[in-house]
C-alpha cells in the first residue's frame, strides 16, 4: 500500500528512536505528524478502518459486558443467565454466595448445564428441580413468556420461602434465559392454620396453600398424577360462564378474578382466589361448570390439573378433600360477604377491600390494575373508581399510575376500608 | 481535549518523586484512548498521587508535536525526573512503559 509505506518512510527519516518505527509496524498508531509541512494526518484512511471500527465495536462490547456483570453483582437479587441449552453463561455474585450454601442449583458453576442439574437434583430438592427444569424449557420453547415458581426450604433459622422467576430475552441468534431469585415471605409460616400439621420438613414445596397443606407425599402423589405448573398472563381466561372447567388451577402468585356477567351489564366480580385457593373447585362436588368467567387479574404462575385426574386424586386423597372442603367454606364466606359488602358499602372502602385482598394474594405492595378492570370488578362505572381512587392517593394511601398500584399505607388503607376486610382477610 | 486534562500532585509530601509526564495523542481515536486507559492504570496502580500527567491532542496542536520532536501518535515522553524516556503506541506492554517510566529497575 502506497501510502502505509510513504508513512513508515517519513516515520524512519525522521525518527530519533526504534520506538516509533515498533509502534507503527504493530499497527498501534493513530496519527502521524509531518514536522516539514507541521501537521497532524489521522490514519484512518490508508490503514484500514474495518480494523479500527472492530476494535472500536469489539472494546465497546467488552466494555458494555464489563458494566453488566458489574450492575448485576450490586444487586442482592439472585442472577442468572442461561443460554437456549440451558448452560450458566453469567452469574452475579449474590447468585454465587446463595449457591454456595444452599438453594437450587446449588454450585452450578458458569459453563456447566443448570437443567441436568435440576433434572439430577435428590432428595429435599428433587421435586422443586423437576418443576424448574419443566418450567424454563417451557421459557425457551417459548411456550411461557415468564415462569415463576415459589417453594421453600428448612433452614437452621426455620423455614425459608424462595421465588423463583424464568424469562426469556432475545439474545444473539437464539433465546437467552435470565433466572432470578429471592428470599420470599413464607407464606405458611406468616400465616399459621389451625389444623394439625405435619413436621415443617415434610411440608410440599409450593406457595399455592392448599396444596402446601399437604404432605410431601400426597404432594408427590398429585404431580404422579399429571399436576403441572403453568405460567399465566394478565387478562387470559381460564373458563368462561357455563364451559365445561377442564382443569383445576392452583394459584401461586397470580390472581384469579370470578366474574358473573348479569344480562347486558359488564361481568362483575364475586370472588377472588389467588394462593389461598383454587380455582374450579365445583369439580370436587362433581359439577362441571359454573355461571362465572375465572379472569387472570394478576399474572404468574399457578399449578393446574385436569379435571379428571383431580376427582379420581380427590378419592384416593382424604387429606386434599379436607383442604378442599375448608376452601369451599372460606370462598362461600367470601361470596356471601361481597355481595352484602356492594349493596351497604361506599365504593372508596370497597376499592380500599379490593385493593388490600389483592395485596394479600400477590404478596406485594405494588401490582397492575386498570381503572377498566377495577370498574368491572366492582361493578361501577369508571369515572366512579377515578374518583375513588384519587380519594386514597389524596389521603397518601396509595399511589396509582397508569393502571400501577402501590400501596404506601397499608395500616390506614386497612382502616379505610369496609368492615367486610376484616372477616374475608385471609380467606 | 482539554490541555492540560491532569494536574494530579497538588502538594505532594516533600519525600515522595514527582513523576511528570506528556502524552500526544490524537482525540477519538482507538490507540490513543487504549493509550490513555493503560496509562490511567498503571498511574493509579504505581503512582498514586505522585505524578503530573499533560495530554496533548496533536489534532489541534500539531505544531507543539514537531516542537517537541513526537512524529507519531500516541506517544508518551517522561520529562522528569531524569533519564527521560519516550514510549511510542498504545502502551499496552506493561513492563516496558514501568522500565520507561523508571518505576521498575532493568533487569541485570
Amino acid at each position: 500500500m502506497d501510502g502505509e509505506a510513504n508513512f513508515r518512510d517519513m516515520i524512519r527519516r525522521f525518527a530519533q528512536s526504534a520506538h516509533a518505527l515498533q509502534a507503527f509496524d504493530a499497527g498501534e498508531v493513530d496519527a502521524v505528524v509531518d514536522p516539514s509541512t507541521g501537521s497532524a494526518i489521522l490514519l484512518g484512511g490508508p490503514q484500514s478502518p474495518d480494523v479500527a471500527t472492530r476494535n472500536k465495536a469489539e472494546r465497546a462490547l467488552q466494555q458494555s459486558n464489563r458494566f453488566a456483570r458489574a450492575s448485576l453483582d450490586r444487586l442482592a437479587t439472585y442472577i442468572c443467565v442461561l443460554d437456549s441449552a440451558g448452560t450458566v453463561i453469567m452469574t452475579n455474585k449474590a447468585w454465587r454466595a446463595f449457591a454456595a450454601n444452599e438453594g437450587m442449583g446449588a454450585g452450578v458453576p458458569e459453563g456447566a448445564n443448570y437443567l441436568e442439574a435440576c433434572d439430577n437434583a435428590r432428595g429435599q430438592e428433587r421435586l422443586d428441580g423437576l418443576a424448574i427444569a419443566a418450567g424454563i424449557r417451557r421459557v425457551i420453547a417459548g411456550e411461557y413468556e415468564l415462569f415463576r415458581y415459589q417453594y421453600a426450604r428448612a433452614s437452621p433459622q426455620g423455614r425459608c420461602g424462595f421465588a423463583f422467576s424464568v424469562r426469556g430475552f432475545p439474545g444473539e441468534g437464539a433465546v437467552s434465559i435470565l433466572i432470578s431469585h429471592e428470599s420470599a415471605a413464607e407464606p405458611e409460616h406468616a400465616h399459621p392454620q389451625p389444623t394439625p400439621r405435619l413436621p415443617a420438613g415434610s411440608r410440599a414445596p409450593v406457595s399455592n396453600r392448599l396444596l402446601s397443606a399437604l404432605s410431601r407425599d400426597g404432594y408427590q402423589r398429585l404431580l404422579g398424577a399429571g399436576l403441572e405448573p403453568v405460567s399465566l398472563s394478565c387478562g387470559d381466561v381460564l373458563f368462561e360462564p357455563g364451559e365445561a372447567i377442564r382443569h383445576v388451577h392452583f394459584p401461586q402468585e397470580c390472581v384469579v378474578s370470578l366474574l358473573m356477567p348479569i344480562g347486558g351489564h359488564p361481568a362483575t366480580e364475586v370472588g377472588l382466589v389467588g394462593r389461598e385457593g383454587v380455582v374450579g373447585f365445583p369439580v370436587a362436588l362433581w359439577i362441571s361448570a359454573l355461571p362465572v368467567r375465572a379472569l387472570v387479574q394478576g399474572a404468574g404462575s399457578a399449578m393446574r390439573m385436569a379435571s379428571a385426574h383431580f376427582r379420581k386424586q380427590l378419592q384416593e386423597n382424604p387429606q386434599l378433600q379436607r383442604e378442599l372442603h375448608r376452601y369451599s367454606h372460606a370462598l362461600m364466606t367470601q361470596v356471601m360477604q361481597t355481595s352484602a359488602c356492594h349493596h351497604f358499602h361506599a365504593l372508596e372502602q370497597r376499592l380500599a377491600r379490593k385493593l388490600l385482598m389483592t395485596r394479600e394474594r400477590v404478596l406485594s405492595d405494588e401490582f397492575h390494575l386498570t381503572h377498566e378492570s377495577l370498574a368491572d370488578m366492582l361493578g361501577v362505572r369508571r369515572a366512579g373508581v377515578t374518583l375513588a381512587a384519587c380519594a386514597l392517593q389524596r389521603a397518601q394511601l396509595i399511589a396509582y399510575s397508569r393502571g400501577n398500584i402501590r400501596i404506601l399505607d397499608p395500616k390506614g388503607l386497612e382502616a379505610a376500608a369496609c368492615s367486610c376486610y376484616t372477616p374475608l382477610k385471609d380467606t | 481535549m482539554a490541555r492540560p486534562r491532569r494536574k494530579a500532585a497538588k502538594s505532594p509530601p516533600a519525600a515522595l518523586t514527582v513523576v511528570v509526564m506528556r502524552l500526544y495523542i490524537a482525540a477519538g481515536s482507538t490507540n490513543s484512548v487504549k493509550a490513555v486507559a493503560n496509562l490511567d492504570a498503571i498511574c493509579r496502580e504505581y503512582l498514586k498521587e505522585g505524578y503530573e500527567l499533560e495530554i496533548v491532542d496533536v489534532i489541534k496542536y500539531p505544531l507543539r508535536a514537531v516542537t517537541d520532536g513526537v512524529l507519531v501518535t500516541p506517544s508518551l515522553a517522561k520529562l522528569s525526573p531524569a533519564p527521560t524516556a519516550r514510549v511510542a503506541g498504545n502502551l499496552s506492554d506493561k513492563s516496558s512503559l514501568l522500565l520507561a517510566l523508571g518505576i521498575k529497575a532493568p533487569v541485570k
